[in-house]
């Protein structure tokens, strides 16, 4: 089980990797959305796994028996969100820049804000 | 003290503003303010006579060991007096000197000189080096003011950065000394360092501790190799150029090096530092002040020479040479700022600064030719003026000393030179003929003859009449450095001793000097070398290198390539756990566990092949859809695994993405040709592999020491017992841990606004013009009902969240699935209709909602965000707060979605 999902997450987490070191800004993007899901996996395998039953008191009980490690889900769930949000922000970014550049290269965007030369100070002309 | 120091520091502030209001004569009125500072500290006398100590603390910073501990002595006494004393002379001639400039330039001025003479004072009033630093810099930056003063001159504004660079750097010497000091001692007192000399000296910081010292003292003081600056200070109005660069502000470093002999002289090489550092600074200042053209510079070079004998006196031992320092000081401090005054009102009246050029201003300025007269006789050493007595203690200190004799060699031919430079100063600009008629454009006002006159007539009144000077100010400080009592001798004869003919060989040596000023002058002018190998020279090479280095620096490490960045990062991170594995040298605990199921290993190589699939894909809809695959392995992931919670989040989660990245997608080119080149994908896989490889072997790692951790036992234990929640994941988002959640709720509600900036959603200005693309009749009919069931769900996962998978994360992510229908088989006017309110106001009410679930309880007594719950028998369901709260982060859900939505189905409609 563990090595299974350990390599699971190390797969997803490299291919993030990768995508994410393209200059592509959507490849980029989506190489942080793959890179947060790898994420989330990481969390879950990392708590308790080992019941598969879920973290809800059975009706007429009023403590939880064996069943899942409810902490790491309640990370993950906000976690879950928290990177769709930026996933999404991330996209409109990425649209803002195709707007104004017409390209979709990182480099691109990064000369549009770049000044137009570097000054290097004259100390004889104080 | 303390009193003295606030009243100085709001007068400077305010009482420089009667220079708005008043044209001539507001020098006069301001001079009141310094003058009557004077008259407190003169009040102060009979404590300072008796040879007593005072001292005023008040608590500023306890836990910072910053007190702002003020301490009376006869050293600081003596610097009070002289500081207040010049600083109103300084104000009045400034009063007359500045009249070619405007009001609000002349109160500017004023402002800059008092807070100058209030941070003069702070600094040989603070005990607490801590202050002493805050007040050391603060002369510094008003320096750096006052020589940019006029700040559309190029060179002025050199000179204010190179003053400012040279003694700010020095100060951050004395930071580094007084931090070191702290550390050894635990406190930051300068007396109390000065008592415990003996502890710093015994401590490995010994050494650096002085070099700090001696690198603060050596700035400031302007001393070889940092003296480079005050000449070109000269750029400062005269006014200021006397009273900082002569009389005061340089003093600080004799100040500190006199306050901290007793640590210097302690170590090894301490005194003969000193010693070699003064005697290179004398000759180089003498050689430059016989070279200089103007008269500005030779008093520049001159004050340079001044502050070598002064360091070389704090140098040697012995008694005298402490009584030697204040009188030299004190004769110093008079006679050259009345020669600077003097050196202004030729500049003023003539417009002419070159020595040469200049003659025969005796009738034009009578008054000012009798103080610089006066002032030369004191500076040259010649009796019955201060600076003789001044001079004899210098040779007897030297005498007494257990110095070799080259330093008394320089010692007297300095002074000689000193004799020749103040002849020269007097007789040429006033005496001697001019080779060119000279044009007067102001005439000389008594407001700027006074002050020398007064600052020359001193320098006799004290020579002849010694006595009070001598018991108040001169006796107690020569006893605040040596610290103990010594007996001062201040009168002009005292027989025919070796003294004294040694002030003859100075004088004899001094008239061949004037005789020959001219053909000695021409011949070093003559000398290049002196500025291609100045200090000046490689000062600004090393700071042109500096520069250059830190450009070049910057274009390394800020190329502006985001990949480049991001693997340098990832790369770094990789290897630093790596090699910190190496070092720790051992091997990951492995523990196999149990065979998964057939399922597991099927969804999760879908993941894998998902993840894989995405890395490779060339096209951009591929890979987008290969990630979502990976999503909904991980979903199924979830499910199987007993959060059913997650599942369905990130299974609502995902068809969102494809929704709005749809959107995206539909407006940029799908296939673009690659960024990277082969050997780039290369050293890309390689960082990737080696990332996933510390991935995986540290989840493995921590997978080995699996338990379940109290926290996670206590949330299942009280669930329902504190929470009266049978779902305990969410128990903990909205109650437990509710307060996280609502920072993650109010994150995605800036995202929300974000949205609407960077997408541009104007309330009222759409068009119906979109009715978005034609789609399938099928999916058009479909909507409808599915729209509503979606809606219905997501209020049903609402609802039931508290003892049922689902709460207000999934089902404001459902409710948003069933607008995302709406809009895409009707288009986004109609899903907005549908929604009837703008999405940011959902967010902002969603937001309200949720932060105000938390106040019932709050005024209940207890802490914010405490839940409380009402379960009533019968038909009626349970009620809580956490409704109300799931709720709210439901609205802030569905807002920040639509808003991205309909911004981006916009944007893609364009």
């Amino acid at each position: 089980m563990n090595v299974l999902y350990a390599a699971a997450v190390a797969a997803i987490m490299a291919a993030a990797i990768y995508m994410i070191l393209s200059r592509n800004l959507v490849r980029i993007m989506l190489g942080l959305a793959l890179l947060s899901t790898g994420a989330n996996l990481l969390l879950f395998t990392a708590g308790d796994f080992s019941n598969r039953q879920p973290p809800i008191i059975a009706p007429g009980q009023d403590r939880l028996g064996d069943a899942a490690d409810p902490l790491a889900q309640a990370l993950i769930l906000t976690a879950i969100v928290i990177g769709f949000a930026l996933t999404v922000v991330l996209a409109t970014v990425v649209l803002r820049a195709w707007r104004a550049t017409g390209s979709l290269d990182a480099r691109t965007v990064e000369a549009t804000e770049q000044p137009d030369a570097p000054e290097l100070l004259d100390p004889d002309n104080g | 003290m303390l009193l003295i120091l606030f009243v100085a520091l709001v007068g400077s502030c305010i009482v420089p503003l009667v220079a708005r209001i008043m044209g001539k004569g507001a020098g006069l009125v301001v001079a009141l303010f310094p003058f009557g500072l004077l008259g407190a500290f003169i009040a102060l006398a009979p404590v300072i006579e008796r040879g007593w100590v005072r001292s005023e603390s008040w608590r500023w910073a306890p836990s910072l060991g910053l007190d702002v501990t003020l301490r009376l002595d006869g050293f600081s006494f003596l610097f009070c007096l002289l500081i207040t004393a010049i600083g109103g002379l300084v104000t009045i001639y400034s009063g007359g000197y500045l009249t070619n400039r405007s009001r609000p330039d002349r109160s500017r001025f004023l402002t800059l000189i008092l807070l100058f003479m209030t941070a003069m004072l702070g600094s040989v009033l603070a005990d607490n080096m801590l202050v002493l630093i805050v007040f050391w810099e603060a002369t510094s930056v008003l320096s750096f003011l006052l020589i940019g003063f006029d700040g559309r001159s190029a060179r002025a504004r050199r000179a204010a950065i190179m003053a400012l660079q040279v003694t700010a750097g020095g100060g951050l010497a004395l930071v580094a000394a007084t931090v070191m000091i702290g550390h050894v001692l635990g406190s930051y007192s300068l007396s109390g360092a000065i008592d415990r000399a003996p502890e710093i000296l015994a401590s490995p910081l010994a050494a650096p501790i002085i070099i700090g010292i001696l690198i603060a003292a050596f700035t400031k003081s302007a001393q070889f190799p940092f003296h480079f600056w005050l000449p070109n200070a000269m750029q400062a109005p005269t006014p200021a150029s006397s009273y900082l660069h002569s009389a005061t502000m340089v003093k600080l470093g004799i100040y500190l090096l006199a306050r901290f002999e007793p640590l210097v002289a302690g170590i090894w090489w301490g005194r003969t530092v000193l010693i070699t550092v003064a005697c290179i600074t004398m000759l180089i200042a003498a050689t430059q002040a016989l070279r200089a053209e103007s008269f500005k510079a030779a008093l520049a070079y001159s004050t340079i020479a001044s502050l070598g004998i002064l360091v070389l006196l704090v140098g040697l031992d012995g008694p005298a040479a402490t009584v030697a320092m204040i009188g030299f000081l004190l004769a110093h401090a008079l006679y050259k700022a009345a020669l600077f005054f003097c050196a202004g009102s030729v500049l003023h009246s003539t417009g002419l600064g070159s020595l040469r050029a200049l003659g025969g201003l005796r009738k034009s300025l009578p008054l000012t030719a009798l103080a610089c007269t006066g002032a030369s006789l004191s500076m040259a050493g010649i009796p019955p003026f201060l600076g003789f007595i001044s001079k004899e203690f210098l040779f007897e200190a030297q005498l007494e000393s257990s110095w070799e004799l080259i330093p008394l060699a320089i010692a007297v031919l300095v002074n000689a030179v000193m004799v020749g430079v103040a002849a020269v100063i007097t007789l040429k600009p006033f005496f001697l003929k001019a080779d060119h008629p000279i044009e007067i454009e102001h005439p000389e006002s008594l407001s700027v003859a006074v002050p020398p006159l007064l600052l020359s007539l001193a320098g006799l009144v004290i020579s002849l009449e010694p006595d009070w000077i001598t018991r108040v100010a001169i006796r107690p400080a020569v006893a605040a450095v040596y610290r103990q009592p010594v007996k001062v001798d201040v009168a002009v004869w005292h027989g025919l001793t070796p003294m004294l003919a040694l002030s003859a060989v100075v004088v004899a040596i001094g008239f061949v000097i004037v005789r020959y000023w001219r053909p000695i002058h021409l011949r070093l002018r003559r000398q290049g070398g002196f500025e291609r190998f100045g200090i000046e020279r490689m000062w600004e090479r090393l700071l042109r290198t500096l520069l250059r280095a830190s450009a070049a620096l910057t274009r390394l490490v800020e190329h502006g390539d985001l990949r480049r960045y991001l693997a340098t990062t990832i790369g770094v991170i990789a290897a630093l756990v790596i090699a910190t594995w190496w070092r720790i040298g051992a091997a990951p605990r492995i523990v196999i566990g149990d065979r998964p199921m057939l399922g597991d290993i099927l969804v999760t190589l879908t993941g894998v092949a998902g993840a894989l699939a995405a890395a490779r894909a060339k096209n951009l809809l591929t890979a987008m859809v290969a990630v979502g695959l990976t999503g909904f392995a991980v979903a199924i992931t979830f499910m199987t695994n007993g959060a059913p919670d997650l599942a369905i989040t990130q299974f609502a989660v995902e068809a969102l993405i494809v929704v709005l990245l749809t959107a995206l997608l539909l407006i940029v080119p799908l296939s673009v040709k690659s960024t990277r080149s082969g050997s780039q994908r290369r050293t890309d896989g390689i960082i990737a592999a080696s990332f996933g490889m510390v991935m995986f072997v540290t989840l493995l790692d921590m997978a080995a020491v699996q338990n379940a951790t109290p926290a996670a036992d206590w949330f299942g234990q009280m669930s329902y017992i504190a929470g009266q929640g049978h779902n305990v994941v969410n128990v903990i988002l909205v109650d437990f841990r509710g307060f996280d959640t609502l920072g993650e709720t109010a994150v995605i509600a800036i995202a929300a606004l974000l949205a609407g900036s960077l997408l541009g959603v104007r309330p009222g200005k759409r068009d119906g013009d979109d009715a978005g693309q034609p789609v399938h009749y099928s999916f058009a009919a479909a909507s409808g009902p599915l729209f509503v069931l979606l809606l219905v769900a997501s209020i049903v996962i609402l609802w039931r969240g508290h003892d049922q998978p689902g709460g207000g994360f999934v089902g404001g992510l459902a409710a948003a699935l069933a607008f995302a229908i709406l809009s895409l088989a009707r288009g986004v006017r109609s899903a907005e209709r549908t929604l009837r309110a703008q999405p940011s106001t959902l967010v902002g009410a969603g937001l309200v909602l949720a932060i105000v679930s938390g106040l019932p309880g709050m005024m209940g007594g207890q802490a914010f965000m405490t839940q409380l719950w009402t379960e009533p028998y019968g038909w009626v369901p349970k009620l809580s707060t956490t409704i109300s709260f799931d709720l709210g982060v439901y609205m802030v859900v569905v807002g920040a979605v639509l808003a991205f939505l309909f911004g981006l189905q916009r944007e893609a409609a364009r």
